[in-house]
């Protein structure tokens, strides 16, 4: 029994079977990849391992306690955490606002000490300003610390997108493609910082990502979703050469994918 | 000069002015600060959390009807019974945060609409309580056998409440709870994923705005020395409205500017005589168009050209922030 296990989760969209009986299990601290090509089903997973989407079956098991009846905020309370395909940076916030929300789950003040400034709520939100900036500073954004996030560049935004998410400490972070709008450079950087901080939390990973390079580096074993189910489950280098995953690439013609 | 020395002569101009200037002013400058406490509690609400609210003057009516009962029918102390009457509001504003939790934007609207409807109706069905078109006396406070008679002596009372109520204000937005305030209007789905609890945070949104709008009728009633039932309706709602869009969204330095402003210019323009509205509206229409951040975006504005012709580094805009009106 592996500490996080999704078991046979269906999600329906009107008559269409968007994620089909999939099961994954990750081990504590693992790293797992998601790959699949478009429209397989891989962002509608983790919506509904979040609980921003409906599942219609499945359960989803944290050390053996079951989740999926949470809502939203409760799955997050009890860590689950996830990064956006489309960064979703509350954009008319500072850079730093945005990263501190994400300690939301760990705040040390009631809202109503919230409310009347108590000295406790002060001392909590220094510690919370300096934890953010800790995580700024490991993502090389620390100079962006007050920028309005509406205005920066979209790897930018997937980078504070990644950062707050961190910042949560969540036992089960879902990454939705970390290193689009990043160079290769850009890309690797910010996995070995992401590598580094959850690895410091014991955070397990489950990563979709379109770049193979990434993926193929960083994930102990890949899931392989097309047309909503599983296809194929292994580490890396057997991933590579199993004939099903290379037929569900270009099988489709979408080789830019391989 | 740093930010709190400009503070400190704010505030040092807010105790020692007042006196030099006739009673006219006193009235003008309670009202001006009770406009301030109003626009506050909306702009969190609405310019934070992004809740639609047209009801505000309806809080306003459950303070200013709840502080004076307190004091007249029961006895109570004017310093309890306004925040008891603060709270009361709060109690609406919890219920009528409810079909917050499955409406949104225009749907959300109406059904504050809807309320105002109601309580106005209420106001004009039960003159035996609200003393019909007549209205009914209000009571000012007194402490220590001193009675705040003048408006002078009232003023003080009420920049002493339009201070805790700007702290109060600070200090949420410097908060969790505040930043749950921003992130459900930017992005609900992000918000839960971080833990943001929808329900709880929209309906402490309602609650604060209404303590705030509470607050603020129980003072204006004591300010005014009697409650107009005709106070309460949909124009003063949208005055609020206007105080936070012109003064800017989200910021509480826009909420006092707003209301500043929007108080004290209508009586600058009375020199205008018939044409006085018409100088407000043109007014307002140049702000909402030249100025997307509202007053409160025009330092940031005047600053990045500043030091734009000066060669350095340019602060970034505020942006105009969206309502959630989806």
């Amino acid at each position: 029994m592996k500490y996080f296990s999704l078991e046979n989760l269906v999600v329906v969209f009107g008559g269409l079977r968007a994620v089909s009986n999939v099961s994954v299990s990750l081990g504590r601290g693992e790293i797992h990849g998601l790959i699949g090509p478009n429209g397989a089903g891989k962002t509608s997973l983790i919506n509904s391992v979040s609980g921003l989407i409906p599942l219609k079956s499945g359960r989803i098991l944290i050390d053996g306690q079951p989740i999926q009846n949470l809502p939203p905020h409760r799955r997050a309370a009890s860590g689950v955490g996830r990064t956006f395909q489309h960064a979703e940076i509350f954009g008319d916030q500072s850079v730093i606002d945005n990263v501190l929300t994400g300690g939301f789950a760990h705040r040390q003040s009631t809202w109503l000490q919230d409310l009347l400034g108590t000295p406790g709520k002060f001392a909590a939100e220094r510690r919370a300003y300096r934890a953010a900036e800790q995580m700024l500073d490991a993502f090389g954004l620390l100079q962006l610390r007050d920028a309005l996030a509406g205005d920066l560049p979209f790897g930018t935004l997937k980078k504070i997108d990644l950062a707050r998410a961190l910042l949560g400490k969540p036992q089960l972070l879902m990454l939705d493609e970390p290193t689009s709008g990043m160079n290769d450079t850009e890309a690797q950087d910010v996995i070995a910082t992401c590598k580094r901080i959850a690895g410091g939390y014991g955070v397990t990973l489950l990563v979709i990502e379109h770049n193979m390079r990434v993926i193929m580096g960083l994930a102990d074993i890949i899931h392989v979703l097309d047309h909503g189910e599983k296809i194929a489950e292994g580490k890396p280098e057997a991933i590579q050469k199993n004939p099903l995953v290379i037929e569900a690439y270009l099988g489709h013609g979408s080789a830019n994918h391989a | 000069m740093p930010w709190y020395a400009g503070i400190g002569v704010l505030l040092l101009a807010a105790v020692v002015l007042p006196p030099q200037f006739g009673s006219y002013y006193h009235y003008l400058a309670g009202l001006t600060l009770i406009n301030v406490i109003l626009a506050v509690g909306l702009n969190l609400l609405t310019g934070n959390a992004g809740q639609a609210s047209l009801c505000h003057s309806s809080f306003m009516a459950i303070g200013a009807y709840a502080t004076t009962y307190l004091v007249t029918k029961f006895g109570l102390s004017y310093w309890l019974a306004l925040p008891i009457g603060g709270m009361i509001a709060a109690m609406f504003g919890f219920a009528l945060g409810f079909p917050a939790l499955r409406l949104r934007g225009f749907y959300l609207a109406v059904v504050t609409l809807g309320f105002l409807e109601l309580s106005t109706i209420l106001i004009q069905q039960l003159p035996d309580i609200t003393g019909g078109v007549r209205g009914i006396a209000t009571p000012r406070p007194v402490m220590f056998g001193y009675v705040f008679s003048s408006d002078l002596a009232f003023y003080y009372v009420i920049l002493a409440v339009a201070l805790m109520a700007i702290w109060v204000a600070y200090s949420l937005l410097h908060s969790p709870t505040g930043r749950a305030f921003n992130a459900i209007r930017n992005s609900e789905a992000a918000a839960q994923t971080l833990a943001v609890p929808l329900a709880r945070t929209k309906l402490i949104a309602f609650m604060v705005a209404a303590f705030f709008a509470g607050i603020g009728g129980g003072l204006f009633a004591s300010l005014v020395g009697f409650i107009d039932p005709l106070e309460f309706g949909i124009w003063t709602s949208v005055r609020h409205i206007v105080f936070i869009v012109v003064g800017g969204l989200g910021s509480i330095l826009g909420s006092i500017l707003g209301a500043v402003v929007l108080t004290v210019l209508p009586e600058t323009l009375r020199g205008f005589k018939e044409y006085n509205e018409f100088v407000f509206g043109g007014l307002l229409l140049v702000v909402l168009m030249t100025l997307p951040g509202g007053l409160a975006g025009l330092g940031p504005l005047l600053w990045s050209r500043v030091s734009r012709r000066s060669g350095s580094a340019s602060q970034p805009v505020a942006k105009a922030q969206d309502v959630n009106l989806r």
